[in-house]
């Protein structure tokens, strides 16, 4: 399940401007399922999220020339991208998020309910690794991990939902960190 | 700036996942190039989210592999092992280019070159410049002879608005009452010869026009006499530098019952030399 990564980000970046067979194959078999991952959490549907990734691929093989490495890492960067392309069809496809406007209490229910939704359309193994994870943060950083990485709510957004002051929303975003690499290294 | 303190903020995860403002992207970037420490705690966050991608990572479905590759073809975006390195990113960034801070920027993507239509524009663009050029040339040329003729048209008519001014001048003579206009006829020998003399009877002044008479020879001038009672009295020499058919004044004469020129040495003389008389009429 994991990607191998078995290349340095340098050599990666090297191979993958060659724009040959060998490279794509390297990319699709090391990157392809984490990237389909991120999709498939934001786009929520199956079919929806075929059609986004082909779209992730191809960006990422038109705009590799333009990776900057010293502005962050290529994974990290193929990662936004497939963010990035999916919460722009999202949104371009008029999906409606049903946690705005909506009274806090109503909120982490919602996610649940999202999540079951989601998790219907996966199949399980995929999904319960998935929610294990993220269900061992706090509730508060999970929400907010949530409504920042797959919804893309702006930061204004989440202190407003959530009724917190702007500066909560930051010391949560760091505690929520801190937390995920816990659970990363215990996970590993 | 207090390094530990700016990590522990928050704001390097808020920018990681994509929540930073605009300038707090600005201030982080700036900061990350000069502070390992920074550049670390960024690589750490960004590594975090990389971990939550793999452990979420899902199956692909096997044909999508294939699908992708053969869009990849249909786009030109391939390069075949044995061409040369190129860059085929004709339409490489499209609108909804990714808003992270890593993506990219549109006006630095190589444009592709496209040899056959190119060297079209190219013959094309020659055309046109050289077609311009040509015109260009002529108009300059059309320019030029106009500017030629203006000159000319300019000249003539200068030299027609002296000569109305000359005749308007002798106009006014004729048409002022108080003048007398006495005709000078050419005598015997040169009867072609002629010549005006306005004389203001109230002013007693006396204007001589030459009509028709030959240019001095050089180191000659003619002379208007008046006769009074039988008697020559000069009434001045015409100017050297007057135009022959300007109306000059000469002296004032009081009375007089002919006039007549004659043609004198420079300065004129007290006397006339009888021999060189040229015109005369009488009142």
């Amino acid at each position: 399940m994991s990607p191998l990564h078995n290349l340095p980000e340098e050599t990666l970046i090297l191979l993958l401007k060659k724009k040959n067979q060998q490279a794509f194959s390297y990319l699709y078999d090391n990157y392809a399922d984490a990237l389909y991952g991120v999709v498939c959490r934001i786009v929520a549907s199956t079919e929806h999220a075929e059609e986004v990734i082909q779209d992730v691929f191809v960006k990422i093989w038109k705009h590799v020339d333009l990776f900057d490495a010293e502005k962050g890492r290529l994974y990290t960067w193929m990662i936004n991208i497939a963010r990035n392309t999916a919460l722009d069809y999202r949104k371009s496809k008029g999906v409606v998020n049903e946690m705005k406007n909506q009274p806090l209490s109503n909120i982490v229910n919602t996610k649940e309910e999202q999540d079951q939704s989601q998790s219907e359309q996966h199949t399980k193994a995929d999904f319960i690794g998935f929610r294990n994870i993220l269900d061992k943060l706090k509730p508060e950083c999970r929400i907010l991990i949530e409504m920042a990485y797959y919804e893309g709510y702006t930061q204004q957004e989440i202190a407003e939902q959530l009724d917190v002051p702007l500066g909560t929303v930051k010391t949560r975003t760091k505690a929520a960190f801190l937390q995920l690499k816990q659970l990363l290294k215990d996970y590993r | 700036m207090d390094i530990a303190a700016y990590i522990s903020s928050g704001i390097i995860e808020s920018y990681v996942l994509g929540l930073a403002s605009e300038e707090e992207v600005s201030i982080l970037n700036c900061i990350r190039k000069n502070n390992v420490e920074v550049e670390q705690a960024i690589a750490e966050a960004e590594k975090a989210l990389e971990g939550l991608a793999d452990i979420q990572a899902m199956a692909m479905p096997a044909a999508l592999k294939q699908d992708i590759w053969n869009r990849l073809e249909a786009e030109n975006q391939i390069v075949k092992d044995d061409q040369p390195d190129s860059l085929p990113t004709e339409e490489a960034i499209s609108d909804d280019a990714v808003v992270q801070p890593p993506m990219l920027n549109d006006e630095e993507e190589p444009k592709r070159i496209v040899p056959a239509r190119s060297y079209g524009w190219a013959i094309a663009a020659s055309l046109l410049f050289l077609l311009s050029a040509g015109v260009n040339l002529f108009f300059y040329q059309q320019q030029q002879d106009s500017k030629a003729t203006l000159a000319k048209t300019t000249a003539a008519l200068d030299s027609q608005q002296a000569t109305l001014a000359v005749l308007q001048d002798k106009w006014s003579l004729v048409q002022n009452p108080a003048i007398k206009t006495i005709p000078l006829k050419g005598v015997e020998n040169k009867p072609d010869l002629h010549a005006l003399v306005f004389w203001d009877q109230a002013s007693k002044a006396v204007y001589l026009s030459l009509e028709q008479m030959p240019a001095v020879p050089k180191g000659k001038q003619y002379q208007l006499w008046a006769m009074v009672d039988g008697k020559p009295v000069s009434a001045g020499v015409f100017p050297l530098n007057a135009k022959e058919e300007m109306a000059s004044k000469m002296l004032d004469v009081a009375k007089a019952q002919a006039f007549a020129i004659t043609l004198e040495d420079e300065g004129g003389k007290d006397v006339p030399t009888l021999t060189e008389l040229c015109v005369m009429g009488s009142i």
